[in-house]
């Protein structure tokens, strides 16, 4: 029962991970909170859906879609509204990203109103020992683990990627190393975005689709960011599985209903005891 | 100059305060709307207007002031201006929860965590379903008149302006501007920081606790989704800062002129109501920084609390 909670806690940790690092790289390079990052989601979200249900599309296929558009859409958000206000007061990036997403979602209920919709590929589940697991959240789950490691191995081992995370520890002296600072920004904020709308792929074959679907997801991904340590990469992977696992467990020993009060008690605690994060970040 | 001003304040106080003489109803509702605006969008500029702390969920103090004043009114049979005021208790109450532990730590962690309380107030409110009546809400029996509710937020709104004129004419304002400023060296300078902005956040708070008090009695009938609207938010957010965020008349101007376009047109494009928001606050912020006040501060040289 309780191994239950954790496991399927895990499995959806794993999602929460990809979505919050999207989150986690903006705000380590920009000190921007992207209050949209859970609209860009939803708008991942909605091009699987339309993939499939026009075209018939496979929604894992469509990953392969969701992630160049959204790329797109996050690097024209970044050059043309969110540069004006990057290295202004936080009230300034944190109102504009809200004016965004109360907008972008207002154009989307108007444009495919605000029927849940979803995407009925893959359902069931199988047992293994005592265990149930689902299979939509088992192979989701692989497919952010994967995609998570490969937005790793690109902040680790490539050129642009190691100019991501010297921007993020210091932004004059990478400015002084040459590194243009500006064409950063906007990279990482495309590829945040690009994570995002994969997210929403990802999170559209478990769940309904409909314009308010990313609202839960920005707080979710700031407690990641939280947990893990602000800057800390590589602690939003475990922020984000821990979530996951309390979750699970809150749903599963309390109520579904309550699983969100839980995380906000959890969040609020972290702020008083450890606002580092569990591992080693900034405040 | 500024006997011109106190005597034009005063002369429109005295108008309004006739009005309900005269007027048709539907004006006396209108202007009490106006008020309602008004209060929210003044407690709003008081934490984030000054501190540059961005509350995303003040609602979540205008919902908990309209379950208080509303359970006390039909379970224990108060009357509704007591109840009314004691939703500041309990609004204030839950922002000291909040506050203290979240105004210890730099901005964007207070603003996504009041984010989240709007939700989680919600779903406490629709969880113990026994006091708040769940999903279905509760029911206040028929009010006779509009008037004493009318006189009663018309006092929330003016003491909102008056505590926002003492705030932003004292070295309290003063320091709780220095925060936004610069934080770090406001501290430097001597400043207890966390315990100002938790007083700021304490005021601004108890203002939507009553407004949502009375609020209640108005509508006469409350549940969990209509009483925590993200709207309610937004809507305060978008008067104050196309007002002038920081400034004692900017929320003020703000909530009247936005209150009077959105009857005027946006009433005819309901669907659209949030994305119009949505789409001001970017061109505020992008073009407009410091709303209406502060393109009128640069133009006629006004000084900047104004």
């Amino acid at each position: 029962m309780l191994l239950q909670g954790i496991v399927s806690g895990l499995l959806a940790g794993g999602v929460y991970a990809m979505i919050a690092l999207g989150m986690a790289l903006i705000f380590g390079v920009m000190r921007v909170i992207n209050v949209a990052h859970g609209t860009l989601l939803m708008l991942g979200g909605y091009t699987t859906y339309w993939l499939f249900a026009l075209y018939g599309l496979n929604p894992f296929l469509s990953l392969m879609i969701s992630f160049p558009l959204l790329f797109l859409v996050g690097a024209l958000l970044q050059k043309y509204l969110v540069s004006h206000v990057v290295g202004a007061p936080e009230l300034s990036s944190l109102i504009l990203t809200f004016g965004l997403s109360i907008f972008i979602n207002n154009m989307a209920m108007l444009s495919w109103t605000s029927d849940y919709r979803s995407v009925e590929f893959l359902t069931g589940s199988f047992l293994l020992g005592p265990i149930a697991i689902s299979k939509p959240r088992l192979v989701t789950f692989s497919f952010a683990l994967l995609i998570t490691l490969a937005a790793f191995l690109f902040l680790i081992k490539t050129k642009t990627g190691k100019a991501i995370r010297a921007t993020s520890q210091h932004r004059e002296l990478a400015q002084v190393c040459g590194i243009n600072v500006k064409r950063i920004d906007c990279i990482t904020f495309a590829l945040a975005s690009g994570l995002a709308g994969v997210g929403g792929s990802l999170v559209s074959i478990m769940f309904s689709i409909f314009p308010e679907m990313g609202r839960g997801y920005v707080f979710k991904s700031f407690l990641v960011i939280v947990l893990g340590g602000a800057g800390n990469y590589p602690g939003a992977l475990l922020g984000g599985l821990i979530l996951g696992v309390v979750e699970g467990l809150t749903s599963l020993l309390l109520s579904a209903q309550l699983s969100e009060v839980i995380a906000y008690v959890l969040l609020v605690l972290l702020l008083l005891l450890r606002p580092t994060g569990l591992l080693k970040g900034r405040t | 100059m500024k006997r011109l001003a106190l005597a034009m304040a005063l002369v429109i106080l005295a108008g309004l305060s006739i009005m309900p003489f005269f007027a048709s109803n539907y004006t006396v509702t209108f202007t009490f709307q106006i008020f309602m605006w008004i209060a929210l969008a003044q407690s709003w500029n008081l934490i984030s207007g000054l501190t540059g702390y961005v509350s995303f969920g003040h609602v979540a103090f205008f919902g908990t002031g309209a379950y208080t004043a509303a359970i006390l009114i039909v379970k224990a049979g108060w009357h509704w201006f007591p109840a009314g005021l004691m939703g500041s208790v309990t609004a204030v109450s839950l922002a000291l929860i909040i506050g203290y532990p979240c105004l210890r730590l730099k901005g964007p962690y207070f603003a996504i965590s009041m984010l989240a309380l709007n939700e989680v107030v919600r779903a406490l409110v629709s969880y113990f379903d026994s006091l708040t009546g769940g999903g279905s809400g509760i029911t206040l029996p028929p009010s006779s008149s509009l008037w004493p509710l009318y006189y009663a937020m018309g006092g929330v709104a003016l003491t909102g302006a008056l505590i926002s004129y003492w705030v932003l004419t004292s070295r309290f304002g003063l320091r709780l501007i220095s925060i936004r400023e610069n934080e770090l060296a406001a501290e430097a300078m001597g400043i207890n920081t966390s315990a100002l902005k938790l007083y700021a956040f304490l005021i601004s708070a108890a203002l939507p606790g009553i407004v949502g008090g009375f609020y209640a009695r108005y509508v006469t009938h409350i549940e969990p989704l209509g009483t925590f609207p993200l709207l309610t938010t937004i809507t305060m957010i978008v008067m104050c800062l196309f007002g002038g965020k920081g400034t004692i008349f900017g929320p003020i101007l703000g909530a009247t002129l936005l209150s009077i376009f959105q009857e005027m047109v946006w009433s005819r494009f309901l669907f659209l109501h949030e994305g119009i928001f949505g789409a001001i606050i970017v061109f505020v912020i992008l073009l407009m920084p410091r709303g209406i006040l502060g393109v009128l501060q640069q133009r006629y040289r006004l000084p900047r609390t104004v």
